[in-house]
């Protein structure tokens, strides 16, 4: 089910979802990023390329994996976490749908 | 030559009355006298400017648009220009110095900026070649130490900062022992 937002001040439902997302995980891919927005994968990617332009993101390789974080050197860095966390405020599912991720280190081998 | 390539493309900016300054890796190289190399040509642009202004500086030099790029085909290095503000940090109160060459003037981070510039990566992401060069740019030019200092606190980072100065102290006894 595509998840809504209540307002999209960042330009479009892919770029906002985008930035709160990384609010509120740190970090995460393109992969992760489309299947919490259910957006398709070149959409993700495609907002997430602008919002890296626009200097709001970074993204670093890790291994094949490119990661990606809100931009800590962006001068409003501060300001704009505190306005992101705002926005997520009111997202309660998508909230929901981060909570479900199962994000802490697990010993490998170890089973589920 | 990436110090010549940049010059040549600040004044040309300054020509058509584009004030951009050059920051980043390029801007490193400059204060390190070439010891760090990169491959791009960051500048920031500060002031009211086209995009047809920049396209006809850069095509004066053999450079065309190629997506979000400037590539040249007998150049290696390739322009950019990532999005203002021009901020380190949270500071965006930047006072550009001017440097004057065989190809003309133009604007570029002071070395003291650059040195911030590179320590806000080792300060965000322990990316310890940034550390490398940031004691590069402290060791090969005039640096004001007590300002770096004041914005490291600032910016929430005394213990890097701490770090920064042990390395930089390392590296001048070093360099009065050879």
């Amino acid at each position: 089910m595509a998840v809504t937002f209540t307002s999209s001040p960042f330009g479009s439902r892919g770029r906002t979802g985008a930035l709160i997302a990384l609010r509120l995980l740190g970090e995460s891919y393109p992969r992760e990023l489309s299947r919490l927005l259910d957006m398709r994968l070149s959409a993700t990617q495609k907002a997430l390329h602008s919002l890296e332009l626009d200097g709001l993101v970074v993204g670093r390789l890790m291994g094949r994996t490119r990661l990606y974080q809100l931009n800590p050197r962006y001068f409003a860095a501060g300001a704009l976490a505190a306005y992101l966390g705002r926005l997520a405020e009111p997202e309660e599912p998508f909230k929901a749908r981060i909570s479900a991720l199962r994000r802490r280190p697990r010993r490998a081998g170890k089973p589920l | 030559m990436l110090g010549a390539v940049a010059l040549a493309v600040g004044a040309a900016l300054h020509r058509v009355g584009v004030a951009a300054v050059l920051t980043g890796g390029a801007c490193a190289s400059f204060y390190t006298r070439g010891a760090y190399q990169s491959l791009d040509i960051d500048f920031v642009v500060v002031g009211p400017a086209t995009q047809a202004a920049v396209d006809e500086a850069l095509a004066s030099l053999g450079f065309s648009r190629k997506g979000d790029r400037y590539v040249h085909p007998r150049v290696r290095y390739f322009v950019e220009f990532p999005r203002g503000p021009l901020a380190i940090g949270d500071d965006y109160q930047i006072r550009p110095v001017i440097r004057d060459g065989r190809a003309g003037r133009m604007l570029m981070l002071s070395a003291s900026d650059a040195c911030r510039d590179r320590l806000t990566a080792f300060y965000h992401w322990s990316d310890r070649q940034s550390l490398e060069i940031a004691v590069a740019i402290a060791l090969n030019q005039r640096i004001n130490l007590s300002a770096i200092r004041l914005w490291s606190n600032q910016e929430g980072f005394p213990h890097r900062f701490e770090e920064f100065t042990a390395e930089l102290r390392r590296r001048r006894a070093r360099r009065r022992r050879s």
